[in-house]
C-alpha cells in the first residue's frame, strides 16, 4: 500500500479529534432503566403496577407459608416455632437445635428468629405503597382507595405480630432510612393506637366485597377468591385487637358486624373450615406452587407419615392438647390425626389434610375466619358480664363441634371456658394459642407447671436479633436475653 | 563517521533504536538487503555481499594458518536469524547471516574467537573448533530493555516511569496451570493472588497493593490485548467452584456466579502479563482502575519462515494434605464419653437405632473408611496439547494458535473440564511503514461437568464407621433403620446431581493506524469480548434421602447467559525527537473511549419431571419457573498523556481523564483523574559513568487519582422486581422493591503516591528495585448496613471514610553464574503491605462500630478474648471488655470483642532460582507468605454429636488429644456433648468468636518445579525439528507450614485445596 499525506489527512485529523472530544459527551452514558425492572417513578402511575406490589405481599407470604423451612422465622410460618414456644407441639428431633430453642424457650440472641426482619420488610413496603399511592394523582380512585386500604389493613396486621412477639417496637410509618435508623422503641400501647387507626381507615377505604387481581373488579357470582383482605377483615382484625385491648364494648360490636353478615359468612362443618374460599374464611393465602407444595405449608410440615416424626416433620402434638379435648368434642378427631411406630403414638394437627402430594389446591392457609369472631364476641360479652350473650356465642361454636350447650354460672369461669374453647378451636393456627396465654396473663401459670424450670417470665418476649440490635443505636435488648 | 553513498541503498526505512550499538544497527539495516560492512579506524565500509562467499579482505593472506567456517544461527527454538552478525574477536572481520540463518567466513585463523550478534539476544562468544558451527542464541535477559506494556502503549523497565510488574511467556510456560492468573503466584510484589479452591475453573481472589475499597469493589481492570475484560463471571447455579473475592458489583439485578473469567484464556496463548500498580500506570484508564490493572497480550507472529510449534504436556493432581481425623475406636470412645457427660445412657447394639445414635447402636463397630480418600482421594488427570502456526513477511505477520485442555477432578465419577481454544493475531504494515493494521482473536470452549456441591466438607465430618457405600447389588447403600428411615445420606448419591457449566469465550480486537503527517499517528482500536454460559444444575430425587424424597421434586434448572462488551478507542498520538544529541523526545497522546457493557441472564426452573432421564429436557418439566436480568452500563471518557524524556536522563509524564459512568446519577455522572510522575536515570550523570559498579540507576516518584464506580448497575434507580414463584397470586405477578436507592451516589476516589529507586550493579547483573507506595482511598462507595427496621439491610452510599494502604515492594534480580555452559539466575521479591482505616466518621454511631477501628486494619476481625477451659465445669470462657470472665451459657456481648485480629498478610513475596547447565535447564520458585486465618477444627463439630442424616460427628485428632473429661482437667476443648443443649453450645460458640479460632496460616510452599532437558541438536537435525525439549513441571509440590486445617491459602476445610499437579511434556518446533 502506498499512500501520501494528501490534504484529505488534514480533515481525518480533526475528525478524529472532534470524535475524541465528544468523549466527554453525556448523551452516550444515559442508559434507559433495566427492562425487566420497573423502579418507583412509574410503578404507581399505573393501576396494574401498583396493584401488583400489595399482591406481592400476598405472594411473597404465601410462598413463605408452603416453600420455606418454619424455623427460621417468616410470619407464615408462625404455628410452629409459637406452638412449640407454648403448650401446642413437641419436637421430635431433639437434635434440631433451632427448633429446641423454641421448645425449650431458650431462644438466644445471635440466632433469634428473624420474624422480626420480614416482618419490618413487609412494613418497608407496605409503607412505599402508602406514600407512592397518596402522592399519585393518576390512578383510579376506587382503586387508590382498595390499596391504601390494604396496605393500612397489612401494616397493622403485621404490627399486631410485632407488638405481640416482641413487646414494644419500633414504630417505622415512612420509608425514610434516616430517620426509620434511629428510631427507638414505642410502647406496645401506642403501637395498637396506630394499629386501630389503620385498621379504621381500612374499614373505609376497603371494598365489602371480595375483588379480583387486578384489585378492582368483582369476581361474578359464586366465583370468588377470598384471598384479598375486604372490609370485613379489617373489621374482624378489629375485633381482635379491641379484644386485646380490652375494649370489650367495641370488640363486641366489630365482631357482631361480620358475623351479622350472613351474605358472605356463615360457619360450615368441620372438614370443610380449611377449605379454599369456604364460607367461614375471611382471608385466606392462595398457594403460589404447583405440585407437591400445591397446598399449604400447615398441611406440608405437619402431616406426619407412617414413619412418624423426623427430619422434615419434626413436630408432633403435645399430650397435655390432646387430653384437654372434651369427650366428644369431634375437633378431636376430625382436626387431629395419629400415626403409630412402634410403641409411640405420635399425634398430628390434621386441619389441613392434603399434605406433600402433588394434588390440585384444594386448601388455602387460613388467617381471619369467623369462629374467631364469635369467640371474641363472647369473651367480650363475658368482661361485659353479659354471659347470657356470651354463652350464647360460645355454644354456637360447640355445637359445631359435636358438644352440648353449657352455661357456666360465673364470670371467671365462663371466661375460663372461653379460653379454653379458644385452645382447642385455634391450636397450631396463626400462634393464637402463644398469644392468647400472654394476653390473659394465664403463661407463668400454665407454661410454670409445663416445662418447669426452663420457662422464665422474660421468655414471654423473643429475643431481637442480636444484629438488630448493633445496627439500630436507640434499639436495646428485650429483658432476659 | 564520514558517509560515503552506496547507489543501490535507496530504499526507505525506519528504524527505531535507542542506546543501541552502531553494529547492531548496521547489522540489522544492512544485513537482510545483502550488505556486509566492516569496522575501517573511523571508517564503516559497507560492501555488497555476495551470498555465501566470504569476505575478501586481504587475497593474499591465506595460509596454513586460517580457514573457512560456515555455520547456522538460530533462536533458542530453532528459529533462523536472519541479519546476525559473525565477527572475529580482535578483528574486524565479520559477515552477516542470510535468510536461512547460515553464514560463511573465510580467513578465519584457527582456534580464533567468533562473536555472533542479533539485536535482541544474547551475544555469543565461540571458538572455532571446526569448519561447521551451529549456534543457539537466547534472548536478552537483561531486564532493563525488555518490553514493558503499559496502557496505550509499551515502554521499558529502563524508561518507564510507574511501578508495573511483568510476567513472560516463557515463566507462564512452566506452569501446569488453567487460569494465567495462577502463574502470577509468588512472581511479582504489590499483588496477592488466592485460588478458592482446586475445582477446575475455581474462582481466583486478585488484589493489587491490598483492598481500598471498604466493601465494594475490589478486582482489578483487566485488559486483553486492549480490551477490557470483565474481573467475575456471570452468576452460576452452582458455587463448587468458589468465589473470586467477595465483594464484587452486581450487574442489576443479576449477582455474581462462581469461578474466574481469567480461567477461559489459554495461558498458551499469552506472550506477557503486564501488572499496572501505581498512578502513573493506571490513571490513564481513570475510572476503572483505582484497584490497579492487569494488562494481557497475547501472541504475535514474527517475520521468517513459517514455523509450528508443538506442545504436549501430561499430568497427574492430587490433595496433597489431608487432615487429621479421628479413627473408629477413637471415635466411638468420644461419642461415649459424649453421652456419659450428658448423663444420658450410652447407645449400644440393644438400642433402637434413630438419627442420631446410629454410628453407636446400628452401624458395624468396627468398619473404618477414611472418607477423605474416598471422596477426595482420585487423582485428576490433566491433558494438553498446544499449537502454533507463524510467521510472516516484513509486511505481514501471522499466528493461529490451538489449544486442548482436559482436567478431571479429584472427586469420585467421571467429571471433567474440556477446553478448546483458538488464537490468531495477524499484523500488518504498509510498505512505506506508515499504516498499519492488527487483528486478533481469542476464542475459547470451555465444557466443565461437576457435581452441585464440593463432597471436602462431608469428607471431613463422616463418621469413620458411616456403612459402605453401595450394598453388594450394586445400587446404593441406605443402611435403613427399623422405621424404614435412612440412617445417613449416602455421599455418593450426591454425585446424581449433575452440574454442566458450558462455557464459550471470545475476544477480537483490532487496532489500525496511520501516520498521517510525519509522527502523527490517527489510531482506532475497536474490541468486543463475548463471555457466554449455558449451565444445566440438575437435582433427582434419587440424591435425596427416601424419607425426604415426598418432599422434593425432580428438579432442574437450565440457564444461559452473556456478558458483552464493546469498546472503541481512538487516538492520536505525536512524537517529536528533540535537540541536536537525538537523546531527548516528546511524546503526546490524546484519546477518547466509548465502552458498554450488556448483560443479560436467564434461568428456567423445571420441576415435576416425570422421570430422571428427563431432567435435561425442561420441556418435560410440569412447572416450569422463569428468572432473567439484563443491564447495560456506558462509560466513556477523553484522555491525554505527554511523556517527556530529556537527554535520557530526566523523565516526566502527565496525564489525564475526564470519566463518565452510568453508574451515577445525573448530577455526578463525570468526574476527572489524571496524574504526574517524574524520573532521574541517574546513572546517565556524567560523574556516574566513570565508574563500573553502578550501571543503572533511577528514581522515579508518581502521584495522582483514580476511581472506582464498581457498585453495580441501577443503583441511583428504585428498582421493582417480579416476586418469584411457579404461579401467579390471583393471575398477578407481584413486584417487590429490590432496595434502598440512592440518587446522590458519587465515585470513590483513591490517590496513589509511588517513590521508586531502581538499581542495576555490574553492568545490570543485579538488578534491585524498590518501591514504597501510598494508596489512599476516600469517598467510599458501600452498602451501609441498616437495620431492618429500613426495610433492608443496606444502602449504597458514599461514606467519607479513608482507607490507607502502604507498602514496601522489593524486587532482586541477580545473574549469579554467567558461564557459556552454566547459568544461574535468581529472582526475589518481598512486599510488606499494611492497610489501615485512616477515618471513619462517627463510627461510633454507626452500625460499623463493632467491625472497624480506626488506626487497624480493615480485614480486621474482632474477637472475644479467650480465655480457655473451666476446670470445673468443662466448659469454654472468655473474657468481657473488663476482663471479666464470662461462663456458662451466657453469650459475650459484641462490645466484649477487644482482640483485634488482622486477616491481611503481613509480608508476602517469593524466590526464584534458574539454572541452566548446557541443555538441562531447571527452575524453582518458591512463594511465601505470613498472615493469620481462621480454624474451625480448633473446636471441631460439635463435638460428641452424631446428628441426622448428614452422619456428621467425625473430628480433628486435636479434640481427642485436648478435651476436658473430669473435673480439674487443664483442657484446651471443652467436653464432649451428645445432645448440644444450649448451656454447652453458648460457650462453644463463644469460642468460635474468640481469638483462639485463629491461628498462624504462614506458609511457604515450592509453588513451581520445572525441568527441562534440550534433545541435542544431532538428534533434532535428524528429524527436522529444533528446539525439541522434554519437561518435567510440578505445581503445588510442597507446602511448609504450620497451619493445622487442609491448606492455608484457602484457609477452608470445605472446599478442595489447590491441587499437586506433577506434569510431564514435550515441545518441539519445526
Amino acid at each position: 500500500m502506498s499512500l501520501g499525506y494528501p490534504y484529505i489527512t488534514y480533515k481525518s485529523a480533526i475528525i478524529i479529534a472532534v470524535v475524541i472530544l465528544s468523549a466527554g459527551c453525556e448523551k452516550f452514558i444515559e442508559v434507559k432503566s433495566p427492562v425487566n425492572n420497573i423502579n418507583a417513578d412509574n410503578v404507581y402511575t399505573n393501576d396494574a403496577t401498583a396493584a401488583s406490589v400489595i399482591t406481592g405481599i400476598y405472594q411473597n407470604m404465601s410462598r413463605q407459608n408452603s416453600d420455606e423451612y418454619r424455623g427460621t422465622g417468616l410470619l407464615a410460618n408462625i404455628h410452629t416455632g409459637t406452638g412449640l414456644s407454648a403448650d401446642e407441639l413437641a419436637l421430635f428431633d431433639v437434635n434440631n437445635i433451632e427448633l429446641r430453642q423454641y421448645y425449650t424457650n431458650d431462644l438466644v440472641s445471635t440466632s433469634a428468629p428473624k420474624y422480626w426482619n420480614s416482618i419490618y420488610s413487609t412494613i418497608y413496603i407496605v409503607n412505599a405503597v402508602i406514600e407512592g399511592v397518596e402522592e399519585s394523582t393518576v390512578l383510579t380512585p376506587t382503586l387508590k382507595e382498595q390499596i391504601l386500604g390494604e396496605a393500612k389493613f397489612l401494616r397493622a396486621f403485621n404490627y399486631f405480630y410485632l407488638v405481640n412477639l416482641y413487646g414494644d417496637v419500633p414504630l417505622a410509618l415512612s420509608t425514610d432510612y434516616t430517620a426509620n435508623l434511629a428510631l427507638p422503641r414505642t410502647s406496645a400501647d401506642q403501637v395498637y393506637n396506630q394499629i386501630i387507626t389503620d385498621l379504621e381507615e381500612a374499614r373505609i377505604l376497603l371494598s365489602d366485597k371480595y375483588l379480583q387481581g387486578n384489585a378492582l373488579n368483582i369476581y361474578p357470582a359464586g366465583m370468588e377468591e377470598r384471598v384479598r383482605p375486604t372490609k370485613w377483615a379489617a373489621v374482624a382484625l378489629l375485633s381482635r385487637i379491641y379484644l386485646y385491648k380490652k375494649d370489650y364494648v367495641n370488640a363486641e360490636m366489630a365482631a357482631t358486624e361480620v358475623i351479622n353478615n350472613t351474605s358472605l359468612y356463615n360457619l360450615v362443618t368441620l372438614d370443610n373450615v380449611f377449605l379454599k374460599n369456604n364460607r367461614e374464611a375471611i382471608w385466606q393465602l392462595q398457594p403460589v406452587n404447583n405440585g407437591i407444595n400445591a397446598n399449604t405449608g400447615e398441611g406440608k410440615w405437619f402431616i406426619l407419615t407412617e414413619t412418624g416424626p423426623g427430619g422434615v416433620n419434626p413436630v408432633y402434638l403435645r399430650e397435655e392438647l390432646i387430653n384437654s379435648f372434651e369427650s366428644g368434642d369431634l375437633r378431636r378427631t376430625h382436626w387431629i390425626d395419629r400415626v403409630i411406630v412402634g410403641n409411640a403414638i405420635y399425634y398430628y394437627p390434621y386441619k389441613y389434610k392434603i399434605g406433600s402430594i402433588a394434588a390440585e389446591s384444594a386448601e388455602y392457609s387460613t388467617i381471619l375466619r369467623l369462629a374467631e369472631l364469635y369467640l371474641n364476641r363472647a369473651e367480650a360479652r363475658a368482661q361485659q358480664n353479659n354471659l347470657g350473650a356470651a354463652a350464647e356465642d360460645l355454644n354456637v361454636i360447640r355445637r359445631r363441634a359435636g358438644l352440648p350447650d353449657i352455661r357456666p354460672a360465673t364470670q371467671i369461669a365462663l371466661l375460663n371456658t372461653i379460653y379454653h374453647e379458644r385452645r382447642v378451636e385455634f391450636f397450631t393456627e396463626w400462634g393464637h394459642r402463644w398469644l392468647d396465654l400472654k394476653r390473659t396473663g394465664n403463661i407463668d401459670a400454665v407454661l410454670g407447671t409445663l416445662k418447669g424450670a426452663s420457662w422464665q417470665t422474660t421468655d414471654q418476649l423473643y429475643p431481637i436479633p442480636q444484629e438488630e440490635v448493633l445496627k439500630s443505636p436507640n434499639l436495646h435488648q428485650n429483658a432476659g436475653y | 563517521m564520514t558517509g560515503q553513498t552506496v547507489d543501490d541503498l535507496k530504499e526507505k526505512v525506519s528504524l527505531n533504536v535507542k542506546n543501541e550499538r552502531v553494529d547492531h544497527i548496521l547489522q540489522q539495516l544492512l544485513g537482510s538487503r545483502g550488505y556486509t560492512f566492516q569496522f575501517n579506524d573511523n571508517v564503516i565500509i559497507i560492501r555488497k555481499k555476495e551470498p555465501y562467499s566470504p569476505i575478501k579482505k586481504n587475497a593474499t593472506d591465506s595460509s596454513i594458518n586460517t580457514t573457512t567456517i560456515s555455520g547456522k544461527v538460530t533462536d533458542a527454538v530453532g528459529t533462523p536469524l536472519i541479519g546476525a552478525t559473525i565477527m572475529v574477536k580482535g578483528t574486524n572481520d565479520g559477515t552477516v547471516t542470510d535468510n536461512e540463518g547460515n553464514f560463511t567466513l573465510s580467513n578465519v585463523k584457527r582456534n580464533a574467537t567468533v562473536l555472533i550478534r542479533s539485536v535482541g539476544y544474547e551475544t555469543r562468544e565461540m571458538e572455532v573448533k571446526g569448519q561447521r558451527i551451529m549456534v543457539q542464541m537466547n534472548v536478552v535477559v537483561s531486564d532493563l530493555d525488555e518490553t514493558v506494556v503499559i496502557a496505550y502503549g509499551t515502554t521499558t523497565k529502563r524508561y518507564n516511569t510507574g511501578n508495573v510488574s511483568t510476567i513472560k511467556a516463557k515463566d507462564i510456560e512452566k506452569q501446569p496451570v488453567s487460569n494465567p492468573l495462577l502463574a502470577l503466584q509468588g512472581r511479582m510484589p504489590g499483588i496477592t493472588i488466592e485460588q478458592a479452591t482446586g475445582v477446575p475453573g475455581a474462582g481466583v481472589t486478585v488484589r493489587i497493593q491490598g483492598a481500598n475499597s471498604l466493601r465494594k469493589n475490589n478486582d482489578p481492570l483487566y485488559v486483553i490485548d486492549g480490551v477490557p475484560y470483565t474481573s467475575r463471571t456471570l452468576y452460576t447455579l452452582s458455587q463448587i467452584q468458589g468465589g473470586s473475592g467477595g465483594n464484587a458489583q452486581r450487574n442489576g439485578n443479576i449477582p455474581e456466579g462462581a469461578g474466574n473469567p481469567l480461567s477461559f484464556i489459554n495461558p498458551a496463548d499469552i506472550e506477557s502479563i503486564d501488572v499496572l500498580k501505581d498512578a502513573d500506570a493506571t490513571a490513564i484508564y481513570g475510572s476503572r482502575a483505582a484497584n490497579g490493572a492487569i494488562l494481557i497480550t497475547t501472541k504475535k507472529g514474527r517475520t521468517g519462515k513459517t514455523r509450528v510449534d508443538v506442545n504436549v504436556q501430561k499430568g497427574w493432581g492430587v490433595v496433597a494434605n489431608k487432615l487429621k481425623l479421628l479413627n473408629t475406636p477413637q471415635y466411638l470412645a468420644l461419642r461415649k464419653e459424649a453421652y456419659v457427660n450428658d448423663g444420658s445412657p450410652v447407645p449400644d447394639a440393644s438400642t433402637i437405632p434413630d438419627q442420631s445414635n446410629a454410628d453407636l447402636a446400628y452401624y458395624d463397630q468396627r468398619r473404618y473408611t477414611d472418607w477423605q480418600k474416598v471422596l477426595i482421594g482420585n487423582t485428576a488427570k490433566y491433558t494438553k496439547v498446544n499449537t502454533a502456526v507463524s510467521g510472516g513477511t516484513n509486511n505481514t505477520q501471522f499466528l493461529i494458535g490451538a489449544g486442548y485442555q482436559k482436567e478431571t477432578t479429584v472427586f469420585p465419577g467421571d467429571l471433567s473440564d474440556k477446553k478448546g481454544s483458538l488464537h490468531f493475531n495477524i499484523g500488518h504494515t504498509s510498505s512505506n511503514q506508515r499504516f498499519n493494521v492488527t487483528l486478533s482473536g481469542n476464542y475459547m470452549l470451555d465444557d466443565n461437568r461437576l457435581i452441585g456441591e464440593d463432597l471436602t466438607g462431608i469428607a471431613m465430618s463422616l463418621a469413620p464407621n458411616a456403612p459402605e457405600l453401595y450394598n453388594p447389588d450394586g445400587t446404593l447403600n441406605w443402611a435403613l433403620l427399623p422405621n424404614g428411615d435412612a440412617s445417613w445420606l449416602n455421599p455418593h448419591a450426591l454425585l446424581k446431581q449433575k452440574y454442566r457449566n458450558k462455557t464459550s469465550n471470545l475476544i477480537i480486537n483490532n487496532t489500525i493506524s496511520y501516520e498521517v503527517l510525519p509522527r502523527l499517528y490517527v489510531r482506532n482500536s475497536f474490541g468486543y469480548t463475548s463471555l457466554s454460559s449455558d449451565e444445566l444444575l440438575t437435582k433427582p430425587l434419587s440424591m435425596y434421602v427416601p424419607q425426604y424424597r415426598p418432599f422434593y421434586q425432580n428438579e432442574s434448572t437450565l440457564s444461559t447467559g452473556a456478558i458483552t462488551t464493546w469498546i472503541a478507542e481512538p487516538q492520536l498520538s505525536y512524537r517529536k525527537v528533540l535537540g541536536k544529541s537525538s537523546r531527548s523526545t516528546i511524546d503526546i497522546l490524546i484519546g477518547g473511549t466509548f465502552q458498554q457493557n450488556t448483560t443479560r441472564y436467564m434461568s428456567v426452573k423445571g420441576t415435576g419431571y416425570s422421570s430422571e432421564l428427563l431432567l435435561e429436557n425442561i420441556n418435560s418439566a410440569t412447572n416450569r419457573q422463569v428468572f432473567n436480568g439484563s443491564s447495560v452500563y456506558k462509560y466513556n471518557a477523553f484522555f491525554g498523556r505527554v511523556n517527556y524524556n530529556l537527554d535520557s536522563r530526566y523523565l516526566f509524564t502527565i496525564s489525564g481523564r475526564r470519566d463518565g459512568s452510568s453508574r451515577f446519577g445525573s448530577e455526578n455522572l463525570f468526574h476527572n483523574f489524571g496524574s504526574i510522575a517524574g524520573a532521574w536515570i541517574f546513572s546517565e550523570e556524567r560523574v556516574l559513568k566513570q565508574q563500573r559498579v553502578l550501571s543503572f540507576g533511577k528514581l522515579k516518584a508518581s502521584y495522582g487519582t483514580t476511581g472506582n464506580d464498581g457498585i453495580g448497575d441501577y443503583q441511583f434507580l428504585s428498582l421493582y422486581n417480579a416476586v418469584s414463584s411457579v404461579l401467579p397470586y390471583q393471575g398477578v405477578t407481584g413486584l417487590k422493591p429490590v432496595g434502598l436507592s440512592n440518587p446522590y451516589l458519587q465515585w470513590e476516589i483513591t490517590r496513589k503516591l509511588s517513590v521508586g529507586l531502581d538499581l542495576g550493579l555490574f553492568k545490570d547483573r543485579i538488578l534491585l528495585a524498590a518501591n514504597y507506595y501510598r494508596n489512599r482511598s476516600s469517598n467510599q462507595l458501600l452498602s451501609y448496613g441498616l437495620p431492618s427496621v429500613t426495610g433492608f439491610n443496606n444502602i449504597q452510599r458514599n461514606l467519607d471514610a479513608v482507607i490507607q494502604n502502604t507498602g514496601w515492594e522489593f524486587n532482586l534480580n541477580t545473574e549469579n553464574i554467567k558461564a557459556v555452559q552454566f547459568k544461574w539466575n535468581s529472582s526475589f521479591n518481598l512486599t510488606i503491605p499494611r492497610n489501615k482505616l485512616i477515618s471513619y466518621p462517627d463510627l461510633a454511631l454507626s452500625p460499623d462500630v463493632y467491625d472497624y477501628v480506626v488506626g487497624q486494619s480493615t480485614s480486621l476481625v474482632r474477637a472475644y478474648k479467650f480465655v480457655g477451659v473451666d476446670p470445673e465445669a468443662g466448659l469454654y470462657q472468655i473474657a468481657d471488655k473488663d476482663g471479666k470472665i464470662i461462663s456458662g451459657a451466657n453469650l459475650g456481648s459484641i462490645e466484649d470483642r477487644v482482640m483485634n485480629i488482622d486477616l491481611n498478610p503481613k509480608y508476602y513475596g517469593g524466590l526464584q532460582n534458574t539454572i541452566v547447565y548446557k541443555t538441562i535447564e531447571l527452575d524453582v520458585l518458591f512463594q511465601f507468605v505470613k498472615q493469620m486465618g481462621a480454624y474451625n477444627g480448633r473446636f471441631g463439630n460439635h463435638p460428641g454429636q452424631f446428628y441426622g442424616v448428614n452422619n456428621s460427628g467425625n473430628q480433628p485428632v486435636e479434640i481427642l488429644d485436648h478435651r476436658w473429661q473430669k473435673l480439674g482437667d487443664d483442657a484446651s476443648v471443652q467436653k464432649v456433648s451428645s445432645s448440644w443443649p444450649t448451656a454447652i453450645l453458648v460457650p462453644y460458640s463463644n469460642a468460635q468468636r474468640s481469638n483462639a479460632f485463629y491461628s498462624d496460616a504462614s506458609f511457604i510452599r515450592l509453588k513451581n518445579l520445572s525441568i527441562s532437558w534440550t534433545l541435542p541438536d544431532l538428534w533434532q537435525q535428524k528429524v527436522n525439528i529444533h528446539g525439541a525439549r522434554i519437561f518435567l513441571q510440578a505445581q503445588n509440590l510442597l507446602t511448609i507450614t504450620r497451619y493445622k486445617g487442609l491448606d492455608p491459602e484457602t484457609r477452608s476445610s470445605n472446599a478442595v485445596p489447590p491441587l499437586r499437579m506433577i506434569t510431564i511434556g514435550f515441545r518441539t518446533s519445526f
